[in-house]
């Protein structure tokens, strides 16, 4: 979707357990929910 | 082109403010998310940074990963944090660009916006803001900005090309979007798509 928004040069950072030992960790384990860091430019 | 969203804008907006309402006023109950220094930590944000910021500014941090973990912004930048919560993010954005930088939250929760403001005018960052609006619609000039940073925030607006594509416009050519947000590695099903419920908790 990044790309389809017209951004270039997207980047992934690797996952973070966001959800681990919190309320949330059973529905996020369900659909494999991580954290990530996201990097894109608009074009110049 | 526009696309059919899966719920009622507005509902789902309501649903979110009273959550992080929540996180801004009793940040240390328990919620489905980690909280403030245990969540910053889980995150990988730079120790000496997070803890030389007082408790205010960081306990209602509910981030999702490192914004900053891809790119350090650069002295003097200008910055959106675009769902800026308590403002965390955006002291950290103000530690990087120092005080030739600006950076500019934008949040839709009236108590997110006061806890941010008053923590910003207790350390005295004056080249941090912060404006109530949506992620679609930011109270920013075209072009403004140098970079923008946003963290589990993005995954909370129903319509999120609406959204890439305001962020496209507020950034220079040549800018940065550098953002935190959840993926899913298994597809979520349509029904679940429609619970409003499911989208905050």
């Amino acid at each position: 979707m990044l790309e389809e928004a017209g951004f270039v040069d997207v980047r992934i950072g690797g996952k973070v357990d966001t959800f681990g030992d919190a309320e949330g960790e059973e529905k996020a384990r369900a659909y494999e929910v991580y954290g990530y860091s996201f990097l894109a430019n608009k074009p110049t | 082109m526009s696309q059919a969203l899966p719920v009622d804008v507005d509902a789902l907006r309501d649903e979110v403010r009273e959550k992080y309402r929540e996180v801004a006023v009793a940040p240390n109950a328990t919620y489905h998310f980690h909280t403030g220094r245990a969540a910053a930590a889980r995150c990988g944000y730079d120790a000496a940074i997070v803890d030389a910021l007082p408790d205010r500014a960081v306990e209602s941090f509910a981030g999702v990963a490192n914004p900053f973990a891809l790119r350090t912004l650069e002295p003097g930048e200008r910055v959106v944090d675009a769902g800026s919560g308590a403002g965390f993010d955006s002291f950290v954005a103000a530690h990087q660009v120092g005080n030739a930088g600006r950076v500019v939250g934008i949040d839709m929760t009236a108590e997110m916006l006061k806890k941010s403001r008053d923590t910003a005018d207790a350390l005295g960052f004056a080249q941090v803001e912060f404006r109530e609006g949506f992620l679609e619609t930011m109270p920013i000039e075209d072009g403004w900005a140098d970079a923008v940073i946003s963290n589990g925030v993005i995954n909370l607006c129903p319509d999120k090309r609406a959204v890439f594509d305001e962020i496209r416009r507020v950034l220079r050519p040549g800018g940065h979007l550098q953002f935190a947000d959840i993926a899913n590695g298994r597809p979520v099903p349509p029904e679940a798509l429609r619970d409003i419920d499911l989208w905050t908790g």
